[in-house]
């Protein structure tokens, strides 16, 4: 795993990004300005993980900083109002497809969406809305992602 | 007021489904997306809508109902609903367990309220407030 040795508000800092990863398994997403960062399949905004893999106030390094620091260790960082939807998908609907490839990571899971993007993802309905009140959002639509035939359908199960 | 069909991910194919994105009083924050479900009769919810919205069932009378082949417990209360500028009472069976990815609007809870269109060959429903 890559080791990165960093100098941010004047204090050395030496990360992995394995380190990176367990300070992030029980948090929830903060929601996505403009950039983000993808860890363990979920998009986090770069100063909530340089913060909490570091300790450091989030007033004491900036998103660039934050964004470089976690390139170099390793993890995809992009800018949502670029690549938020994919392109290209080919399939049917009103979106040609690109709402179920947007959605597709999220199987099983609950989510908030705004528009096409998924501002938030959990594993009960309870959390979404935790989420959206604590952070004084609101969505265009919640629902659970289905796994499985019969949540989509209402397919009997086999 | 149009709405596209929604596109939700599947195995093997993925899924258009005719939802609408519908406030419950007490949880604006999230619309709750709803299949417009013309076979069936009443309006299903997932019990844990009314404990969000704050739903009080204590008085409510249990009822056995089969929803997507499980059966599950239903209980009825009347609650305000929202779709676009429209806002409406209708009772709500919240029901545990609850097998689907969105919640179900029936006919008295629902479709007697507004004339509905389905254009399922362009993937877009119209609902205009009934008069």
């Amino acid at each position: 795993m890559a080791q990165v040795r960093a100098t941010i508000a004047d204090r050395l800092f030496v990360l992995e990004a394995q380190e990176v990863e367990r300070h992030l398994r029980d948090e929830l997403p903060e929601p996505i300005g403009e950039h983000y960062v993808v860890i363990g399949g979920r998009r986090f905004p770069p100063k909530q993980v340089v913060g909490l893999a570091t300790g450091l106030d989030r007033a004491d390094f900036n998103t660039h900083q934050a964004r470089r620091l976690l390139a170099r260790l390793g993890f995809t960082v992009g800018r949502r109002s670029k690549d938020a939807v994919p392109v290209g998908a080919e399939g049917s609907g009103p979106h040609g497809g690109r709402e179920a490839e947007v959605l597709r990571p999220y199987r099983g899971r609950w989510v908030a969406q705004r528009g096409l993007e998924v501002l938030i993802a959990a594993d009960s309905p309870q959390a979404v809305l935790a989420w959206l009140d604590r952070h004084g959002q609101r969505a265009d639509a919640m629902f659970l992602v289905p796994d499985r035939e019969d949540q989509a359908t209402g397919a009997a199960p086999a | 007021m149009r709405f596209p069909y929604k596109e939700l991910p599947g195995e093997d194919r993925d899924y258009l489904r005719p939802v609408v994105p519908v406030v419950v009083e007490g949880i604006a924050q999230a619309p709750q997306l709803c299949l417009l479900d013309t076979g069936s009769l009443h309006n299903r919810f997932g019990a844990w809508v009314g404990e969000a919205a704050g739903v009080d069932l204590g008085e409510a009378e249990e009822e056995r109902l089969g929803v997507g082949g499980l059966v599950t417990t239903a209980r009825m209360a009347r609650v305000q609903l929202t779709l676009g500028e429209t806002v409406w009472e209708a009772p709500v069976w919240f029901c545990d367990p609850w097998p689907l990815a969105f919640h179900l609007l029936g006919q008295e809870g629902f479709f007697r309220w507004f004339d509905v269109r389905f254009r399922a060959a362009s993937y877009e429903i119209e609902i205009t407030p009934g008069s």
